[in-house]
């Protein structure tokens, strides 16, 4: 522990921690610009900057580390001062019209900085030459104009992402934030996670549907989970008058910690599927509005008379509440094939293993974001479950290896250290071979077995066998002959190398689909009656062919689609952002979803819809969807 | 081995190369060979800038006879009449550069050449630098030989802390304690930087090292890691140095062949591995930290400091970071000891300085002269006095992070402790001689128009900073000035030195605090009269602002 004094408070902290935290966690306010906790400190804006007694200088309070005895002052004249003066100086860079700014209320730092100094004018002249405002991405503009060249974004595309795409050209008085080296944003290797955005302490780098559409200050946040794979990251949700303003990654999220996907942060704005409002019925070849009674009457009569001759299938991004509901409703109704909608995909698999084995396997997310050498299997993690590839991209500057064994096309191309293009089907014996040879095999026969490049291969087996602490990581979403021999042979080199191991599983809930018995292939044979909680999925048209020879089908959706156009009964639904649930992510972690939109009139949630339903059946449903989560998992569920 | 009794000396600096050198030098490979000479005079490149002004010169030992500038057609009569009848062609010597009054107590070398006391250049101009059999029989290796042979890495350490040396980069520097710091700091893997990126406008003292001697930099390098404990080294060199990187590449290949490089030299257990890396040309990375960084393949962007590179450099491990000419003296302290050292210059810096000498004087060019030497010496006997009879009116010493010195002070020592106290930084060895037809608006300018373009762009105060205090000079140099810019320039000067991140910024300002406190009234004439006293600045009334 050091001792130090703050404007005459003397303190204690743990030694290595920042001036400024030190301040901070003592009740000292210090303004800052370019610092973020979850960035490394930079020391660019210098608005931090404090007096330390001996010092030459005045000195950056966010990059220098306590020393014992240190004598600081963050209030003195000369601070409040120097402080003035970086404000002058940015404002006099660009075209920074924070006083007249009325949109920016509260999220603009530079703003909130010029209040908190007294601000009222620019006493230097501003010398605003008028640079270009990159507006090629289909998500992010880039305003040079508002640009402070703080570094939070390039920091960010590089630190918590992994992605180098942002970085500065030219030095001095040109110094440019740039994509690539050089290209407009929307050709650039960006991919669209908008972390920048959210980083951007102004309105430089900003996303196309929030910014200027009023004052922060007048938003709800609602504190929720991103549905969109099984990571389930911690999402803020803005609201305001019912309407999504925008989607933000919760900076104090233990999963995430702030980053998000485009799949989590702007396809939800960008969705444009027409909304299911009311229920609907099959009436003479074509579908008309109906009250929810008729409905629910014309379901219930046609399980009875099916008789069991009927199959169901839950979407998994159904909570953990309406999952159970639909399998007890169902069962009562003597449908004994309840599927979910990822049939058997390795999520699957992971959990077949784990329950022959009888005890958890997999580990925590934690352990991956330590982890030094990676061997994915399958899965492109740059298009699915892309958070994962931020924890690994992240590691790679530091010396963390990378082996794909998938496409060669992979969009890991320009990071991994080595791509294994085995064919489709061969993976689980390429796994087993690929453990021998980390026991010293032959990989001069191996590389020609399965037509890779001997060098690459050797290499692979080199940086593996260096790692202090390897992981392999099994994608879910490929194409699998053998989806248990795969996981297992992967799993066998984990253990064999003492690896950590982790899957992807596939949708928000799927392991927890795996867990209540509804990881069959899809079989819709003799099938009389096929009921579908399709919630706010979107599905394959391969996925959806299966369902053109249903002889009467009965959809649960929040949007039209050609499914509900060949439904015999439509049920509206409720979408993500409009209720309350609980999930089970990839790693066995229980999250809770809150809602933050109120739905439309008439529309319930899936597992309100369902309670309607089993009410009508005199189906007596329990609150047993914990009891449903086997405690055997393939991680453990907390 | 033949014995020669002559031996000829081609220039092959850029300069001289510019100008043809590489003509006459074939044309003398040619005419020794008609001549029947070859076996009996030998022929090599040199590379020392001093002579600059009579490129290309040739110099012919043993008389140390300096022709020049010499053309492919002189060759053949110098051949025959020097070395063929033994007779020197004085219709082609070079104009002498004699020596006077105050410094005739320096140790005069032979020849036509100016007295000076060489220490690091000892060698450049004398051997070839392509030639290690040069640099061995001119007492080369033999520090390194004796510190690998019979010295412990606290016995060098102590030695040098003893010689009294300072870093010669700029900061002065104690490079014993800074040796030290490296030695005491516990780590597995250690580095040895030379920093060779001299960018600073108007210096070329490095380079002249570099080119004309590289193994000795290659020598005190490997000293150096041993003392500290590294096993590897990087020399970082300005990436406009091409002739320099070409022949410290071909020095360190010809080092690692015979032994003095590489693994278990002088068969002592000591490994040394040792590289070239270029750079791209940003002033900033001469600073310590960005140029680490840049070797680490990153923007070169200064790091914040603590942690220093003593502790936390190159690829986060301990890291020794010399300049050149501060390297160069390492191996002849070794050899001649520290009392030998402190025998030159002041008591409180020992040793000798290389200065570049630049503007309105009779003789540009580079010297090395023992610390404590005044300007008006470097003015009077070196550079020949002012030009055209003109008067001197400031000084820029130390390049553009330097200071500028008014004519008044130009009788104050040049070493580390007296210019110190005057407020005065001796930098890099750069000194800018400026008459009086020199404007003082127009001078700080031009430095600000440099600092804004070369600052790195990290510190808000640094890169906005030199952009406005560039844009306030322009306006006063066009007559568009007001008596506020005085204020905003020295609160920019000011702030610039109090928050800026590494020494570029802090620096940035001294033109505008030197130029206010020596030559207020002459800014003052600008704004108030709306006239340029010297003449100079354009003062067209219309504004010239373009960013």
């Amino acid at each position: 522990m050091v001792n130090l004094t703050i404007d005459g408070k003397t303190i204690e902290v743990k030694e290595g921690t920042t001036v400024l935290n030190a301040a901070r966690a003592n009740g000292v306010e210090i303004p800052t610009l370019c610092d973020h906790p979850q960035l490394t400190p930079y020391g660019g804006c210098r608005l931090c900057l404090v007096e330390v007694e001996g010092a030459r200088t005045l000195q950056p309070s966010c990059t220098l580390p306590v020393n014992n005895n240190m004598v600081v002052h963050t209030d003195s004249e000369k601070v409040r001062e120097a402080r003035k003066f970086v404000l002058t100086m940015i404002f006099s860079e660009r075209n920074h019209f924070c006083p007249y700014c009325q949109v920016s209320g509260g999220d603009c730092e530079l703003q909130n900085a010029a209040y908190d100094e007294g601000m009222t004018h620019w006493p230097l002249q501003p010398n605003w030459k008028p640079f270009p405002v990159d507006a090629s991405h289909p998500y992010i503009i880039m305003e040079h104009n508002r640009c402070i060249l703080c570094r939070r974004c390039v920091r960010a595309c590089g630190e918590l992402v992994g992605n180098f795409t942002l970085g500065f050209e030219e030095r001095g008085a040109d110094s440019a934030l740039v994509a690539d080296l050089g290209l407009p944003l929307g050709e650039s290797s960006c991919i669209g996670c908008g972390t920048c955005v959210q980083i951007c302490p102004t309105g430089a780098l900003i996303d196309r549907w929030s910014a200027y559409q009023g004052k922060e200050t007048d938003v709800e946040i609602t504190k929720t989970i991103c549905q969109g794979c099984s990571v389930g990251c911690g999402i803020e949700v803005l609201t305001r008058d019912n309407r999504l303003v925008r989607i933000e990654g919760d900076w104090d999220a233990e999963i995430n910690g702030g980053v998000l996907c485009d799949v989590g942060r702007f396809e939800p704005k960008t969705d444009e599927r027409e909304r299911v409002l009311t229920p609907m019925l099959r009436k003479d070849g074509a579908l008309k509005a109906a009250t929810w009674e008729d409905a629910l009457a014309v379901i219930s009569s046609k399980m009875k008379s099916s008789n069991g001759k009927a199959a169901a299938i839950a979407s998994t991004r159904l909570s953990l509440e309406a999952m159970d509901a639909f399998n007890q409703v169902c069962r009562a109704a003597g449908i004994q094939s309840v599927f979910s909608s990822e049939e058997s995909l390795p999520t699957a698999a992971a959990w077949k293993i784990a329950e022959k084995v009888g005890k958890p396997f997999e580990s925590k997310l934690d352990a991956l974001k330590q982890a030094d050498c990676y061997l994915l299997i399958g899965e492109d993690l740059t298009k699915d479950h892309q958070v994962l590839s931020f924890f690994m991209k992240r590691n790679l500057p530091a010396g963390a290896s990378l082996i794909h064994v998938g496409s060669a096309d992979s969009g890991f191309k320009n990071y991994a250290n080595v791509i294994l293009p085995v064919a489709a089907g061969k993976e689980a014996e390429f796994l087993g071979d690929l453990k021998t040879l980390l026991n010293g095999g032959d990989s001069k026969a191996t590389a020609a077995k399965y037509g890779l490049n001997e060098e690459y291969l050797a290499e692979s087996v080199k940086l593996m066998k260096s790692a202090a602490k390897p992981a392999i990581v099994l994608g879910s979403r490929y194409d699998y002959k053998q989806p248990v021999e795969t996981c297992q042979a992967a799993l066998d080199i984990a253990n064999a190398m003492k690896a950590i191991f982790i899957s992807s599983k596939g949708g928000a809930n799927s392991l927890a689909a795996a867990q209540m018995g509804m990881d069959d292939a899809i079989d819709l044979t003799g099938a009389e009656m096929v009921i579908l909680a399709a919630a706010d999925d979107k599905f394959s048209q391969t996925f959806m062919k299966k369902f053109e020879k249903v002889p009467f089908l009965v959809v649960f959706s929040s949007y039209v689609s050609p499914l509900t156009a060949s439904a015999d009964v439509v049920l509206p639904v409720r979408n993500w952002l409009e209720q309350d649930g609980h999930f089970v992510n990839l790693e066995g972690r229980l999250l809770s979803a809150k809602a933050a939109l109120e739905a439309p009139q008439d529309v319930l949630s899936t597992f309100e819809a369902l309670e309607k339903l089993a009410a009508g059946m005199n189906v007596k449903l329990a609150s047993t969807w914990k009891d449903a989560l086997k405690t055997t998992s393939a991680v453990m569920v907390d | 081995m033949k014995i020669k009794r002559s031996m000829v000396l081609v220039s092959s600096d850029p300069h001289s190369l510019d100008k043809g050198a590489e003509a006459v030098y074939q044309r003398f490979s040619e005419e020794l060979k008609a001549f029947d000479l070859s076996d009996e005079i030998s022929l090599s490149k040199i590379s020392d800038m001093e002579r600059s002004d009579v490129a290309p010169f040739v110099i012919v030992y043993p008389e140390a006879t300096v022709y020049g500038p010499v053309t492919p057609d002189d060759v053949h009569f110098l051949v025959e009449e020097h070395l063929f009848k033994g007779r020197i062609a004085t219709r082609l010597q070079a104009p002498t550069k004699e020596l006077t009054g105050k410094i005739a107590w320096l140790s005069a070398r032979s020849g036509t050449l100016p007295a000076e006391q060489r220490i690091v250049l000892e060698r450049a101009g004398v051997i070839d630098p392509d030639s290690i059999e040069d640099y061995i029989v001119h007492d080369g290796y033999q520090a390194l030989g004796k510190v690998l042979t019979g010295m412990s890495p606290t016995d060098v350490i102590e030695l040098l802390k003893q010689s009294g040396l300072k870093g010669r980069g700029g900061a002065g520097f104690p490079t014993g304690s800074k040796w030290q710091f490296v030695a005491g700091t516990k780590s597995e893997k250690k580095y040895v930087i030379c920093n060779a990126d001299e960018s600073e406008p108007g210096t070329f003292k490095d380079r002249l090292i570099l080119e004309g001697d590289p193994h000795s930099i290659i020598e005190a390098m490997t000293i150096a890691a041993y003392a500290v404990g590294a096993d590897e080294g990087y020399l970082y060199i300005r990436g406009e140095y091409a002739l320099a990187q070409a022949r410290l590449l071909k020095a360190i290949l010809q080092a690692k062949q015979m032994g003095f490089l590489g693994e278990n030299i002088f068969n002592s257990g000591f490994n040394f591995e040792l590289h070239v890396h270029g750079g791209a040309g940003a002033y900033v990375c001469g600073e310590e930290t960005a140029l680490i960084e840049s070797i680490e393949g990153k923007r070169g962007e200064p790091r914040p400091r603590p942690p220093y590179p003593t502790t936390n450099g190159l690829w986060d491990k301990p890291t020794l970071v010399n300049n050149v000419e501060t390297l160069a003296n390492v191996p002849p302290i070794i050899r001649n000891g520290a009392a030998w050292f402190k025998s030159f210059g002041t008591p409180t810096s020992p040793g000798t300085k290389v200065y570049t000498i630049m503007g309105n004087v009779n003789l540009t060019g580079l010297i090395e002269v023992p610390m404590g030497i005044t300007l008006r010496e470097v003015i009077t006997i070196y550079a020949r006095g002012m030009k055209d009879g003109k008067q001197l009116k400031l000084a820029q010493t130390g390049g553009s992070s330097g200071s500028i010195i008014p004519a008044r002070l130009q009788d104050t020592p040049m070493d580390y402790d007296s210019y110190a106290k005057a407020g005065v930084s001796m930098g890099s060895g750069a000194l800018l001689i400026c008459n009086e037809d020199t404007c003082v608006v127009d001078l700080a300018k031009v430095l600000l128009n440099f600092f804004r373009f070369e600052s790195c762009g990290k510190c808000n105060p640094c890169r906005i900073g030199n952009q406005r205090a560039f844009q306030i000079l322009t306006n006063i140099s066009e007559g568009l000035g007001s008596m506020n810019d005085i204020d905003a320039l020295q609160d920019i000067s000011k702030w610039l030195f109090e928050m800026s991140n590494c020494g570029l910024g802090q620096t940035a300002g001294s033109p505008i605090k030197d130029i206010l406190n020596h030559f207020r009234e002459e800014v003052e004439a600008h704004i108030q009269q709306k006239e340029c006293p010297a003449g100079v600045c354009a003062m067209s009334g219309k504004s010239t602002q373009t960013v």
